[in-house]
C-alpha cells in the first residue's frame, strides 16, 4: 500500500514514518507532503491508499484537505495525527469522513491499534 | 470571559513527561521539577491559543539543549543538525505540548503554528503565568509555561 504523510513539520513527518516502521508497517511505500495544498495535489497524482495528515498546517489545514478531497469525490481512507484533540475536533473529523484521530505524542502500539485493520 | 478551571503545574508535569517519554527519552534520565524554572534559556518556542481561552504555551532551553532535541527527533548526531532543523524540532515540541495543554482548556479555541525565537528574554505583553514546570533531560533544563492573557 501507498501511505501519504502530510505535516508541515519535517521532523514530525520523520517521527510518523519512524513509528510506522516500529509498528511493523515499514514495508509499505511512504510518500510525504509538507502542507495541505501539496497533499491535495499528491493525492491526485500519486493515488495513495491511506492519508495520515496533521490538522494544523499553514495554507490548507488538514480538515480543509479532507473536505476538499471528499467534495471532489475522492474517498481515500484518511486519518488525522494531531497534537490537538477535543470532542469538537473529533466530531468535525468524523463528520468530514476521517477514520480516526491519533493524538501526539503517539507510540507504535497506538499506530498498531489504529492502523492494523487498514494495513494488515 | 473568565475561565474558572485552569491546568496546574501537576497537569503540565504529566503532559511534559508524556511528550518526553514518547518522543525524546531515548533511555536518558528524565526529571520533572514541578513549579520550577531555570534562567539559562537562549531559545524559546511558543504556540498561541485564541478563543474562550487566550494565552500561550512556551518551552525554552539553551542552544545546546535545543540541538539535543533536534538530534533525538531527527535521529542524527547533534553536531550535524542545522539551524532549520533545530527550529523545526523545538517548534514541534511546543506544538505537541501546546496541543495537549489546549485539550485541558475551555473550548472553543484555536492554536497557532509554533514560533521559535533565539532570545533569552521573549516577552508576551499582557499575559500572566498560570503554571510552569521544568524538565531536566540529558542534564539540560527545559522550561515549560502556560500563560494567560490578562483580558481573559
Amino acid at each position: 500500500m501507498k501511505i501519504l504523510v502530510a505535516d508541515d513539520s519535517r521532523v514530525m513527518r520523520q517521527i510518523v514514518i519512524r513509528t510506522l516502521r516500529q509498528a511493523d508497517f515499514g514495508d509499505h511505500e511512504i510518500i510525504e507532503a509538507p502542507d495541505g495544498a501539496a497533499a491535495f495535489e499528491t493525492v491526485g497524482a500519486e493515488k495513495p491508499d491511506l492519508v495520515l495528515s496533521d490538522w494544523n498546517m499553514p495554507g490548507m489545514t488538514g480538515i480543509e484537505l479532507l473536505r476538499a478531497l471528499r467534495a471532489g469525490g475522492n474517498e481515500v481512507p484518511f486519518g488525522f495525527i494531531t497534537s490537538e484533540s477535543s470532542e469538537e475536533m473529533a466530531k468535525m473529523a468524523t463528520d468530514a469522513g476521517a477514520l480516526f484521530l491519533i493524538v501526539k505524542p503517539f507510540t507504535a502500539d497506538i499506530f498498531r491499534e489504529q492502523l492494523g485493520s487498514l494495513l494488515g | 470571559m473568565t475561565v474558572d478551571v485552569l491546568p496546574t503545574a501537576v497537569d503540565l508535569d504529566g503532559i511534559a513527561e508524556q511528550v518526553w517519554v514518547a518522543f525524546l527519552d531515548g533511555g536518558n534520565e528524565l526529571v520533572i521539577h514541578s513549579g520550577q524554572s531555570d534562567d539559562s534559556s537562549e531559545l524559546s518556542a511558543s504556540v498561541g491559543i485564541v478563543g474562550t481561552y487566550d494565552g500561550h504555551v512556551v518551552v525554552s532551553c539553551t542552544e545546546a539543549a535545543s540541538r539535543d532535541v533536534a538530534s533525538a527527533l531527527f535521529a542524527m548526531p547533534a553536531d550535524e543538525v542545522t539551524e532549520d532543523e533545530v527550529g523545526d524540532a523545538l517548534g514541534e515540541l511546543a506544538n505537541v505540548l501546546g496541543g495537549n495543554v489546549k485539550s485541558m482548556l475551555p473550548a472553543p479555541s484555536t492554536m497557532s503554528l509554533p514560533i521559535v525565537a533565539k532570545t533569552q528574554h521573549q516577552h508576551f505583553p499582557g499575559t500572566t503565568e498560570v503554571c510552569r514546570t521544568m524538565v531536566t533531560w540529558r542534564g539540560n533544563p527545559f522550561n515549560v509555561a502556560l500563560l494567560v492573557s490578562r483580558n481573559n
